[in-house]
């Protein structure tokens, strides 16, 4: 069996026909981006277990499959992201994902930016979350969506229902963020 | 996925997959594994498989055990009844049929098919059938005999059989039935055509 080379479409399809050990080789293949994402955008690693549990037991107990153009990743992370705005909205809280933006605010200059500038970037774990929560939310969700989901803007902007230009937009502004919050804890 | 040459921008996001820290706890995997392998829907396996795995179980042992039991017994049971009657002299009922369906009300006919085991009864009295074979193989037998197999039978008839059926002869031309005397001395004559059946029936009256 070369489970590396199995998509992960074809390790679902072999899962619900009863091939325990096809589900085992995606999992460990999505479970770190997924958690990441989740922690990420939720802020809270309690609420990221939560409902990154959910999230893969809907998949274990479900019997569909990702529809349309919709491959395996980008399917997982519609659950994930339902599964977490249901949470907010269960619980009364505010969904920040649904705050309109201003993008052109929020995107400052960075033009000081340099090469040298870049390799000082904080590898400090405690800075990297606190720069990727002081993110807008929507602009965290689509960083977090590319990094640790690796999906491509158009299936961000599928999986968001967000034109491709808005995400676009959302993903640079945010790298540029991060890289100046990031270079400016080093430098201070 | 965007562009081939990576940007600054580009540097940040591979910042972040590098040092980005955050794991699901181990017992959250094993739970969710467990779950998984608890609730995956069951293979269905090849029907040969099946039919293996069925084998082995203990229970269906001892049942097709039994199965294969009853039906040996029942196949020997069949052969058994199959086995054709081992009367010494039982006739070929089909060498007679000719002979029953012209003179189907004579006694000759039924005298001539009687076998030579039951040449003391009397001829109206012991039809064919009643000493042949039960009835119920009798019909299966008149089938099922062929004509050599009725010629060798009747070949080898022994003599008392022959003079038995004389002393018939005799019988019948002493009860004034000389016709019926003839046709059996035909009959006869026509069966052993090697005997010298005429000197035999003088012999048989002198005595």
């Amino acid at each position: 069996m070369s489970a590396p080379e199995s998509s992960d479409e074809s390790l679902l399809a072999r899962y619900r026909a009863g091939d325990g050990p096809a589900f085992e080789i995606l999992y460990a293949r999505h479970r770190q981006g997924l958690y990441r994402f989740l922690l990420g955008l939720s802020g809270k690693s309690e609420l990221a277990e939560e409902v990154y549990q959910d999230t893969w037991l809907s998949l274990i107990r479900s019997t569909s499959q990702p529809q349309g153009r919709a491959n395996f990743r980008t399917w997982l992370y519609q659950i994930a992201r339902n599964r977490l705005i249901d949470h907010w909205r269960k619980h009364g809280i505010h969904n920040p994902l649904h705050d309109s933006y201003d993008e052109q605010i929020h995107a400052l200059s960075d033009d000081a930016a340099d090469p040298e500038q870049l390799l000082s970037l904080s590898r400090d774990s405690q800075r990297l979350e606190a720069a990727l929560q002081n993110l807008p939310a929507d602009q965290r969700e689509v960083f977090l969506l590319r990094a640790h989901g690796d999906l491509d803007l158009p299936q961000i902007a599928t999986l968001t229902e967000t034109p491709l230009e808005t995400v676009k937009s959302r993903l640079r502004y945010a790298q540029q963020k991060l890289r100046r919050l990031l270079a400016e804890e080093v430098l201070t | 996925m965007t562009d081939a040459r990576p940007t600054p921008d580009d540097e940040v996001l591979k910042h972040y997959r590098e040092h980005a820290t955050g794991e699901p706890p181990s017992h959250l995997d094993a739970f969710l594994l467990a779950a998984a392998q608890r609730e995956a829907p069951v293979q269905q396996p090849g029907l040969w498989k099946r039919w293996v795995q069925a084998c082995q179980k203990p229970r269906w042992q001892v049942a097709f055990a039994s199965l294969v039991g009853v039906a040996l017994m029942l196949a020997l049971v069949q052969r058994t009844e199959e086995q054709p009657p081992s009367y010494d002299f039982a006739p070929a009922p089909k060498a007679s049929a000719p002979v029953a369906k012209k003179e189907a009300s004579s006694s000759v006919a039924r005298s001539l098919a009687a076998p030579a085991g039951a040449m003391s009864a009397p001829a109206p009295a012991a039809p064919m059938a009643d000493f042949a074979a039960p009835a119920q193989s009798e019909s299966i037998s008149a089938e099922m005999a062929d004509e050599a197999k009725v010629s060798k039978r009747l070949a080898i008839a022994p003599a008392t059989f022959i003079d038995d059926q004389l002393r018939e002869v005799i019988r019948l031309q002493k009860a004034g039935q000389a016709q019926a005397a003839a046709d059996l001395m035909a009959t006869l004559n026509k069966r052993f055509p090697k005997e010298n059946l005429t000197a035999r029936l003088k012999d048989l009256q002198k005595n």
